[in-house]
């Protein structure tokens, strides 16, 4: 039933359809249209024959009785001759009946007698001539015999003659009576009206010869035609015709041949066939092309309507089909990145849980590689957004070309990119790949008319081994993405149960570390330089210490690069600025000496825009002299950018603060550009000084430093000096000064105020030699 | 009466004038007792091919016929019908067939016709107009 009523209404659908419906339509009406026309022309057709055939019967009828009219005249003329003769001469029994008008017009008839022999001995046209075929027929028949038609000399007139014989008493035949006629004289009724041009009117004698025929204005006679087949199958009166064809000259007509009662000749009248039909011909034709006409008008109407319904059923997908389209651009938007056109964040979480359905399913393995390019923020700040921005593109672009078709590279924002590798076998198959990525970031490029370098940090997670959803699949790979920025960048690592743990604690980290700042948790620890010679305490270096509440104290190695990473650094620099400098301010106004203060710039720090404004606030705020802030800052720092460093530098001594280089000796500085740089200290690495007892290279290098120092006529102070040996050594190659654990460690603001306060005592109380340190 | 001497004269005028010709015309004649003076050539049509039995005046008419084959007939056929002694034939010839018709009383010659038109008011004939033909008996008919 429900299957029923669906299929009817599947065809009831399709039928109206526009295509089957214009067509159905039209083939409806063009059988209305055509059936009714062929139904028209037929009943036409037949009606017209109808009435050529009750048509030919009436003209024959008439005719008929007309013939025998005209034929009962001439018998009775000739028996009425016949009757008068005896009396008085032959000839003068015919001028008496003619002067009694009792024979036929003399125009047309003549009337004669003839002896035995056939001679003329009496006629009313005497000069005509005797025309005598009838003549061997009429001496034998009792009745009136019909002769041939005979043509006149002349041609003009064709003469038919009836005669009856003249007997006498005994029965002997003495002669004939003759009357004849011009044989046209039957045929002159022919009506061009009724019988047209092809019509035909004949008298046939018994004999099968043509007497007299007529077809339109042609007379003929002679003709010899099949007697029995015309009349006799054609005998019964007021029958309509049949379409004959008549043999004597090929034309089809409504034929009627009747033989005449009591005379040896029959009629025949026919009607053209063609003729007859030619009016309704005319008109079926007519019809024809009236429903040709309406037929064509019809189909083009329906075309019309169905071209109209075909663009309208385009337009209308046109429309459906840019609304997909629309639909499918949104989609597009929504799911990819618009910078690069790669899958984003939503598409590649997707994809991704995808990824592992078939990969938990088929029991696959499969790589989220998680990447993070190096530097990415120095380049975004230092060149412009844009600039970043075509970064981001080619890297994009770069990436693509490095991973497979099926793999999906996807970028989650920033500078982070995500690559998955379906389908793998082993975690050992993710390595070259990782190695093709490192490669093709790492190739040089152009932005903004410099050539670049940009690395990345791949950080790999394995499904399922390293996580069965995707969070933690996703998280892990960060975590070893960090991992790899901890080993030096520009590498990949793979996650591992350690990692997360190191991973859980720099996060705790990083998460604390915005706490600490408004917390207070930061502390500033001095450690003091010395005089070489004096022994005296010149300054004191700042050095940072997190006081975490539950991890206790934190070395700023564990710290400082993640508040790099996370851009920390400068509130946490701005505050250690500020710090050091209040702090030698109170110490100033406690009486201390003139001490300088030296303080360490990161990276971020020292390109931070804000930098030398800073410098100014923390100056102005504290009230603390310039001369005595130092700023520490590293090799590569100086080389990262040399003009731009240059520029930083004569700033910052405009101002009348002090500029020292730190660790010194452990970068590349360029010998012959350090001069450029408007330095006041250089700091041997303590790297060197550890050594300098055993290692003749350590030696001669620290020799070499402090040599380039004075050359230089900078300040040189060596770092992380632990033994005497070493301030001896030191002393006698002339290096300045010296800080480190031999004369103490760094402490805190209290401890470090009380040292110096010893110091000073004991300078006062005993005048001691310089260069003595305190006892440890 | 004055009429009648006008209709003489305009008679004796016209055969004055056709004497004087080189041909030999054929005139239209009817009795003198017949006041018909002038036909139309439509009405003398109409009277030889039986058409027409009486004329405008509403009298009636019977039209005298020579005998076939006569120079005069044809003339008259085809100078005032205007067609051929064989079309005659051909449409008394439909007229007797059908029997619509008997074409007019024949007689043999000239003289023949006068006789008869003069002897009846109502005949109407033609003739050529040989000498003494034409006497007081009849009057040629203006045909126009």
């Amino acid at each position: 039933m429900g299957d029923g009523g669906t299929v009817i209404g599947h065809w009831l659908h399709r039928l109206v359809a526009p295509p089957v419906l214009f067509t159905g339509i039209a083939l409806l009406f063009l059988a209305v249209i055509w059936g009714t026309t062929l139904n028209l022309v037929a009943r036409e057709h037949a009606s017209a024959e109808r009435t050529a055939a009750a048509l030919a019967a009436d003209v024959a009828n008439t005719y008929e009785a007309q013939v025998v009219r005209a034929l009962r005249e001439i018998d009775t003329t000739l028996k009425m001759i016949r009757y008068n003769l005896g009396d008085a001469p032959a000839q003068e029994v015919l001028d008496e009946l003619r002067h009694q008008e009792l024979l036929p017009p003399e125009l047309l008839f003549t009337a004669s007698v003839t002896d035995a022999r056939g001679d003329v001995i009496a006629s009313t046209h005497p000069a005509s001539e005797a025309n005598q075929n009838y003549f061997p027929l009429a001496r034998k028949e009792d009745d009136m015999v019909v002769g041939q038609t005979q043509r006149s000399e002349g041609g003009a007139e064709r003469q038919l003659s009836f005669g009856r014989r003249i007997e006498s008493a005994a029965g002997q035949v003495e002669g004939i009576v003759v009357v004849s006629v011009d044989a046209g004289y039957f045929v002159s009724g022919y009506d061009s009206g009724v019988l047209g041009d092809q019509g035909v009117l004949g008298l046939v004698g018994t004999d099968g010869v043509f007497r007299i025929r007529r077809t339109g204005d042609e007379v003929s006679t002679g003709g010899i035609i099949d007697y029995d087949s015309l009349v006799a199958s054609n005998d019964i009166d007021n029958a309509p015709a049949t379409v004959r064809h008549n043999t004597w000259d090929g034309i089809r007509r409504y034929t009627i041949a009747r033989k005449l009662y009591d005379f040896p000749l029959a009629i025949v009248v026919g009607l053209s066939e063609a003729e007859r039909l030619a009016p309704v011909a005319r008109k079926e034709r007519t019809y024809f092309w009236r429903a040709g006409t309406a037929s064509a008008l019809l189909i083009a109407v329906m075309a019309l309507l169905g071209r109209l319904s075909w663009q309208l059923h385009k337009a209308r997908a046109r429309v459906l089909e840019e609304r997909v389209a629309h639909a499918r651009e949104v989609e597009y938007l929504a799911y990819h990145d618009n910078l690069t056109g790669l899958p984003n964040r939503a598409l590649f979480s997707r994809l991704l849980s995808q990824g592992m359905q078939y990969a938990r399913r088929y029991e696959k393995r499969m790589a989220l590689l998680f990447l993070d390019l190096d530097r990415f923020k120095v380049i975004n700040d230092s060149l412009g957004h844009d600039a970043g921005d075509e970064l981001l593109q080619e890297m994009g672009r770069r990436l693509c070309e490095a991973t497979r078709e099926s793999d999906v590279v996807a970028r989650l924002g920033g500078d982070e990119f995500v690559i998955i590798l379906p389908e793998i076998i082993e975690g050992t198959q993710v390595a070259p790949v990782a190695e093709k990525v490192l490669a093709a970031v790492g190739r040089p490029f152009m932005l903004a008319g410099q050539e670049f370098r940009v690395t990345v940090s791949i950080g790999i997670a394995l499904f399922p081994e390293d996580g069965e959803d995707e969070q933690t699949l996703t998280k892990n790979a960060d975590i070893a993405m960090y991992h790899a920025k901890e080993e030096g960048k520009n590498n990949f690592q793979f996650y591992s149960e350690k990692l997360n743990t190191d991973s859980l604690e720099r996060l705790t980290l990083e998460s604390s570390m915005r706490r600490a700042l408004v917390n207070q948790e930061f502390r500033l620890f001095y450690q003091s330089k010395q005089d070489m010679i004096t022994g005296r305490i010149t300054g004191m270096e700042a050095l940072l210490r997190w006081q975490h509440p539950d991890l206790g104290l934190i070395p700023p190695m564990q710290f400082i690069p993640l508040a790099e990473e996370n851009s920390l650094i400068v509130p946490i620099g701005r505050w250690v600025l500020h710090t050091a400098c209040r702090q030698n301010v109170a110490w100033q106004k406690e009486g201390f000496p003139a001490l300088s203060m030296a303080v360490n710039l990161s990276m971020r720090q020292f390109l931070d825009e804000h930098l030398i404004k800073d410098i100014k606030d923390a100056l102005q705020e504290t009230g603390m002299a310039p001369e005595l802030l130092e700023l520490e800052i590293t090799e590569s720092m100086i080389m990262h950018d040399m003009q731009r460093t240059i520029g930083i530098l004569h700033e910052l001594k405009k101002m009348g603060v002090r500029i020292a280089i730190d660790d010194f000796g452990t970068g590349y500085s360029s010998l012959s550009k350090l001069k450029e740089f408007p330095l006041d200290t250089i700091k041997i690495d303590s790297s060197f000084i550890g050594d300098i007892a055993r290692c003749a290279e350590d030696r001669s290098l620290t020799e070499a430093i402090i040599e380039l120092g004075k050359s230089l006529s900078l300040i040189v102070v060596a770092e992380g000096v632990e033994s005497e040996e070493q301030v001896d050594y030191l002393r006698a190659h002339s290096c300045d000064q010296f800080q480190g654990f031999y004369i103490n460690k760094p402490m805190p603001a209290a401890e470090f105020a009380a040292a110096v306060r010893k110091q000073r005592r004991g300078e006062a109380n005993s005048g001691s030699s310089p260069g003595q340190p305190d006892s440890h | 009466m004055p009429t009648r001497f006008t209709a003489t004269g305009w008679g004796a005028l016209l055969f004055c004038l056709m004497i004087g010709s080189a041909w030999a015309e054929v005139v239209v004649v009817v009795s003198v007792q017949n006041p018909v003076e002038t036909l139309s050539r439509a009405e003398l049509s109409d009277i030889y091919l039986g058409r027409l039995n009486r004329l405008p005046n509403g009298a009636s008419v019977v039209p005298i016929d020579q005998r076939e084959g006569t120079s005069t007939r044809g003339e008259f056929y085809k100078k005032y019908l205007g067609i051929t002694p064989a079309q005659v034939k051909a449409h008394w010839s439909r007229l007797i067939f059908t029997g619509r018709g008997q074409p007019p009383r024949s007689v043999p010659g000239d003289d023949a016709v006068a006789d008869v038109v003069a002897e009846a008011p109502n005949a109407i004939g033609y003739l050529d107009p040989g000498p003494g033909l034409v006497d007081d008996r009849l009057r040629v008919v203006t045909v126009e």
